[in-house]
């Protein structure tokens, strides 16, 4: 028989207290009310299926072979007329030879070609996978360790939290583009490959400054959410979990991990975005990415002899930098409003 | 207190300590690096290498010749670059310490400037246009990689605008020093000091405006306003001291930071040639001498940044300070 | 504005990532058209005027980097050089003149250049009198004692005197050449003793390293303190980080028009740090007289120099000097002959010298001497078409059978480069190149300092199998070239110095270099034969994928005039005047 609770049609005011909606719903609804946050996501998922494109716009749509090849002797159509890609210098001297400039056709050099004959546009796509790539994937590393760390650190406190606070503290206080160059340059050298596990990294694998720019940032994450791990360790849940008898391995992973998680999951955009400007650094630096593989920094820096007479090659591949990063940013906002409980305080109003 | 910051002096200390000597191994460990041949010069002979090696103690075990360098970069301070002999180490580093310095000084006042303004226009006019307009340039100056908006200064500045009366007035990337030249030194480094402290308005705008508007929902502001105050003297008597602690705090680290090198990509991209730029510089080449002088000056910086910081914080909050 | 373009703090050595050797030539002489251009200037007799009528100003000169440490007994980069040969002089030395007279050797500070007797192990030299250094100091024979005895105290190159009585047992510690060097101050003679005749020696005189210097002068390295010279300008200052000073020595008098003119301007400033595209604007507006890094012009101002305002400041000369590949001999693919020439086949040099900057700065070359070199006699034996005097294209199916018959198809190379722009752009071309026949090729790019001896130590040999290199003549001597880059000698394992990258050694083309050097005193026609034999041996062997002989600028101030270049010291600071 039912009982007179249930025959009562609850109102809408008060279904919200009865039902007792799971927070992460409650996150993803507040998420999905947040235009400005979905639009972001929009715009960096579109950035990521471009990229993902890349071949797909070398191959059908440019007709470039290799795109990362260099094309120094190549031709193509610009206006009906066969034109060669590196034009020689005017004048009486002759000196030097300038790449093509944007052309506007999509199918031939839509954005003109850099010092090495190559299609800027196919190589900014390309440039792209390899930023995200090395962004996504040392933000999701990074947290991940940071995160393992933190909970080690607060959980167990005193010496091995001081101990760990400490290495933290030490890598952080390495000038930053010091310990990636330092880094960066001892592999190069040793660079006939060093094997890491199932992974053969050569000079120019990408892992390598993916690992660098994961283990750069690992103390600015770590700070943050040892933060939190303390702050959730002192809570009287876990302290009941501890009366019941749960082990250090249930405490660590079924109490304190899921209340630590929000603070992680707002780390992730943001991190992606500032990993992916770490790279466009290095890059720029020639101590990232390096060649056959091109990334958003390398163009910039391959641009950068250029940068009066052919902007757009720079030019192209700083706006798809800002373009994604704004994204992730203003998404990482928007998650974190999301997430963040003293949002709701805040900013409603 | 007093313990709390000798506990603090000491560890800082060791810091530099560890950090020299990893320094030191990874490039002492790196191929290609052989600092008797590059003293010994091109085309020297495997005698004369063997002798130098001798004559400046190379061929010790690395713990000496790490007390050795150590020595001669603080003690007798006549370290000399491996890469380039007719060069005195720290002499150099004096020498680029002040374009540092005023790249990062100027910027500062800039940075503070703007971004407490804007922090606190964008929490006035929360909820009308201005608030998510600010934010969006403070975000806008977030994303764009400081190199290339140097690029695109430089493009604007030097390159198509430069013979406009606009930008005709802009020198030559470089810098002078203020001695040699004041009105030089501040055309020189008024676009370099806007290019850097983009990042940072947008970055601190945005920590500001978070804070303030925390902080406005806290009691004791609602109670200046429950006793009638007005809102802008609210704001700033009340409600900004308070929310600038993180701001403080934070300023701290960044200032610190880039005064010991983490400029380094504002001062390549306008040829300034501050510590960033010797180390970058000494990095490409391996040179390690200068590297170390770099990276123990940087270093040093970052943690008395850090330092100062959490000394503040703990005569701020005695509740921080351990037991 | 590119921090990876080669920024010369660098090893002390070398300018941008060239390595820098000399050679002296015994070619033919032209005299020079700058003396003449230059209206009643002071020409042979030894009581001539020391200025000119084109005397005056304050020449300035913008560079990168600094050239290191000022010692003369230890600097080796051009960039002194261009300095020092204005202020101090050796017993013999290149003519101050442009064109190929430059690379001609006249007695300075001798009287004249002697004969050697004692089976070619004696000279003697008789030294001018009545020459002062900078400091007021007589000249004297003994002052040439300390001058080589330096050579061995103070770190620096070695091999070039090594051949005076007493210099195997010098060291850093100490050097005694009474057997080697013996000055006779009553007399003024200095006799020079070697253990063998050397041909070379005079060359090697005429180098800064020998040039005189007081016999006070300190035997350890005396740092960025440059010793009083007796040339017509002096160093005032030398500060690394800032700039150069050199003004007029006032105790000079000329005494050979030929050997030591006296100079246009008043004062010779060379200032350090700025960016090449910053040097070439401030030469633009007039506010410096020279660009030093001409060879990095960025390609944005390159088309400015093309100009018609610019075009006459502009001044290119094809220097005799190589921009290569070195393919290492040691391990496969190419310790196999097919594979090297596959390779040759298919390098694309026009690509390499679009990469330069295009024709105009690049001249595609597949051997080892350089054009205008003693014993240069065009050949090319790897191009498309049947000819084998030049290149024309390259000939990718003739590679790729190549390949296959030397069974190394689909092997793994890495081609070794620097990181610099025009670096980078070379090694991914190469590996383009190599990608096309049917290896796979990555590259390795590491900066220049570090690329140079990495890439000469053995040590790292299994790294890599293509590996960039440049090499400048020292002095015009085809050894220079084909015996110390290729020659089985010069291969130092688990060495950083060890100039034959490739590690190619042919005892039978060693054989005929060893009878070319002997043969270069007595017979010097037959050994100039036999060098262009052991050239064209050495191409056709293909230690190496040679690309172009590169072609400098010399961007220069409207305000500049009397411009004169030759192959051993390139452009005649002295002797350009300004007007005002």
């Amino acid at each position: 028989m039912a009982t007179l609770l249930e025959q009562v049609e609850p109102t809408a005011e008060l279904r919200p207290a009865i039902a007792g909606r799971n927070p992460w719903a409650l996150a993803g609804r507040r998420l999905r009310r947040n235009r400005v946050a979905l639009a972001a996501l929009g715009l960096f998922l579109l950035i990521v299926v471009l990229c993902l494109l890349a071949p797909v716009y070398a191959q059908d749509v440019a007709h470039v072979g290799n795109p990362m090849a260099p094309n120094l002797n190549g031709t193509t159509v610009v206006g009906g007329k066969v034109v060669p890609v590196m034009q020689q210098g005017g004048g009486v001297l002759k000196l030097g030879e300038t790449p093509i400039g944007p052309t506007g056709d999509i199918h031939h050099y839509f954005l003109g070609a850099d010092l090495l004959g190559r299609d800027v546009a196919a190589l900014l796509l390309y440039g792209g996978r390899s930023s995200l790539q090395i962004g996504i994937s040392s933000a999701l590393i990074c947290c991940a360790v940071a995160t393992v760390v933190a909970l080690v650190a607060g959980f167990f406190g005193g010496l091995v939290d001081a101990m760990l606070s400490r290495i933290m503290d030490i890598i952080w206080a390495f000038p930053l583009y010091l310990l990636a160059i330092s880094v960066s340059t001892e592999l190069l050298t040793h660079a006939s490959g060093i094997q890491v596990g199932p992974l053969h990294l050569t000079a120019g694998s990408l892992w390598l400054p993916t690992a660098i720019i994961a283990f750069v940032y690992l103390p600015y994450v770590y700070r943050p959410i040892r933060g939190q791990v303390l702050s959730v360790v002192r809570k009287e849940f876990v302290e009941a979990a501890i009366a019941q008898g749960a082990g250090n391995l249930r405490l660590i992973f079924s109490e304190i991990l899921p209340n630590v998680l929000s603070t992680v999951i707002v780390f992730l955009p943001l991190m992606i975005a500032t990993n992916i400007i770490l790279e466009s650094s290095l890059s720029f630096l020639s101590i990232g990415v390096q060649p056959p593989n091109v990334s958003w920094g390398t163009i910039i820096s391959d641009g950068e002899d250029l940068l009066y007479s052919r902007p757009w090659v720079s030019m192209s591949a700083g706006i798809m930098i800002v373009l994604t990063v704004l994204a992730l940013n203003v998404l990482g906002d928007g998650v974190r409003d999301a997430l963040d409980p003293r949002a709701k305080i805040r900013v409603e109003g | 207190m007093l313990t709390f910051v000798v506990r603090r002096t000491l560890w800082t200390v060791l810091v530099l300590f560890v950090i020299s000597v990893l320094v030191f191994f990874i490039f002492f460990k790196t191929p290609g690096v052989d600092p008797a041949r590059a003293i010994a010069g091109r085309n020297a002979s495997p005698q004369i290498v063997a002798e130098i090696r001798a004559q400046f103690g190379l061929d010790r075990p690395l713990p000496i010749q790490y007390l050795l360098m150590m020595k001669s970069l603080f003690i007798t301070r006549n370290l000399v670059s491996y890469s380039n002999q007719g060069v005195l180490v720290v002499p150099e580093i004096g020498a680029a310490a002040p374009a540092t310095l005023s790249l990062v000084f100027g910027a500062a006042v800039i940075w503070v400037i703007v971004a407490i303004a804007m922090g606190i226009a964008a929490a006035k006019f929360r909820g009308r246009l201005l608030d998510p307009l600010l934010m969006i340039l403070a975000l806008i100056g977030i994303s764009a990689p400081v190199f290339w908006v140097g690029q695109v200064a430089n493009l604007i500045s030097q390159g198509g605008l430069h013979n406009t009366p606009l930008f005709s007035w802009v020198p030559a990337l470089g810098y002078t020093s203020l001695g040699q030249s004041p009105v030089l030194w501040f055309k020189g480094l008024i676009i370099p000091w806007i290019t850097l402290s983009i990042l940072y308005i947008g970055f601190y705008a945005r920590v500001l405006r978070a804070n303030i508007l925390e902080i406005q929902n806290e009691d004791y502001v609602r109670t200046a306003r429950a006793k009638g105050l007005r809102e802008g003297r609210v704001l700033l008597r009340h409600t900004l001291r308070n929310s600038m602690i993180t701001f403080v705090s934070l300023f701290g680290l960044d200032f610190g930071a880039l005064v010991g090198g983490g400029a380094i990509l504002t001062e390549v991209v306008f040829n300034i040639h501050g510590v960033g730029f010797l180390t970058y510089e000494a990095l490409t080449s391996l040179d390690l001498p200068t590297i170390i002088a770099t990276v123990v000056f940087g270093a040093f910086f970052i943690v008395l940044a850090n330092t100062v910081v959490d000394v503040g914080y703990a005569w701020l909050d005695p509740r921080v300070r351990p037991a | 504005m590119k921090p990876v373009r080669p920024v010369h703090t660098v090893l002390a050595r070398h300018r941008a990532r060239r390595t820098h050797r000399w050679s002296a030539v015994a070619a033919l002489a032209a005299l020079a058209l700058a003396l003449a251009s230059c209206g009643g200037s002071s020409s042979s007799s030894s009581s001539t005027p020391t200025t000119t009528s084109h005397a005056g100003g304050v020449f300035t000169i913008l560079a990168n980097s600094n050239f290191g440490v000022a010692d003369p007994a230890q600097n080796y980069t051009l960039e002194e050089w261009q300095l020092l040969i204005n202020t101090h002089d050796g017993l013999v030395g290149f003519a101050h003149q442009g064109g190929i007279a430059d690379s001609k050797i006249v007695p300075d500070l001798a009287t004249s250049i002697p004969v050697p007797t004692n089976g070619g192990k004696t000279y003697v030299f008789n030294i001018r009198r009545g020459i002062k250094f900078s400091n007021g100091q007589v000249l004297k024979p003994s002052d040439f004692v300390r001058t080589f005895e330096r050579q061995f105290t103070v770190p620096g190159p070695t091999t070039f005197y090594s051949k005076i009585v007493g210099a195997s047992k010098c060291s850093t510690k100490g050097c005694d050449l009474s057997q080697g060097v013996v000055a006779d101050d009553s007399a003024y003679t200095l006799t020079i003793n070697l253990t063998s005749p050397d041909p070379e020696l005079m060359d090697q005189l005429s180098l800064p390293f020998a040039f005189a210097v007081p016999a006070s002068t300190p035997l350890k390295l005396t740092g960025n303190n440059v010793p009083p010279g007796t040339g017509p300008y002096m160093w005032k200052s030398y500060n690394p980080n800032t700039q150069a000073v050199l003004v007029r020595n006032p105790y000079f008098k000329v005494w050979s028009a030929a050997a030591q003119p006296p100079g246009n301007p008043n004062e010779i400033i060379e200032k350090y740090g700025a960016q090449v595209s910053d040097e070439v604007t401030a030469v633009e507006n007039g506010q410096a007289n020279e660009v030093f890094d001409g060879d990095q012009i960025p390609s944005d101002q390159l088309g400015q120099l093309n100009s018609a305002k610019f075009a006459s400041q502009v001044h290119v000369n094809t220097l005799t000097a190589d921009w290569y590949f070195a393919l290492n001999t040691r391990r496969p693919p190419f310790n196999n002959l097919k594979a090297r020439q596959a390779i040759n086949y298919a390098a694309n040099r026009a690509a390499y010298v679009k990469i330069a900057g295009g024709p105009s700065l690049a001249v595609p070359s597949c051997q080892i001497l350089p054009p205008e070199y003693p014993s240069y006699v065009p050949y090319c034996p790897f191009t498309a078409g049947s000819g084998t005097t030049t290149w024309s294209a390259p000939d990718l199916a003739k590679a790729r059978a190549l390949v296959q018959a030397s069974g190394t198809a689909g092997m793994h190379v890495v081609v070794n480069g620097t990181t610099d722009q025009v670096g980078k752009a070379l090694a991914e071309q190469m590996a383009a190149d190599l990608n096309a026949i049917g290896y796979k090729a990555t590259t390795l790019l590491l900066a220049a300092g570090i690329q140079y001896p990495w890439s000469q130590n053995s040590n790292n040999s299994g790294k890599w199998n293509v590996a960039w290199s440049a090499w400048y003549q020292d002095y015009p001597a085809q050894s220079d070239f084909l015996n110390v880059l290729l020659g089985c000698t010069t291969i130092h394992p688990g060495s950083d110095a060890s100039p034959n990258i490739a590690a190619y050694c042919n005892p039978s083309t060693q054989a005929q270099i060893n009878q070319a050097e002997s043969e270069e005193a007595t017979n010097p026609s037959a050994a100039a034969a036999l060098w262009t034999q052991i050239d064209h041996e050495d191409t056709l062997a293909a230690p190496w994928v040679n690309m172009y002989n590169p072609r400098q600028i010399d961007f220069l101030s409207s305000n500049v005039h009397g411009y004169s270049w030759g192959p051993q010291w390139y452009i005649m600071i002295d002797q350009l005047w300004l007007s005002k």
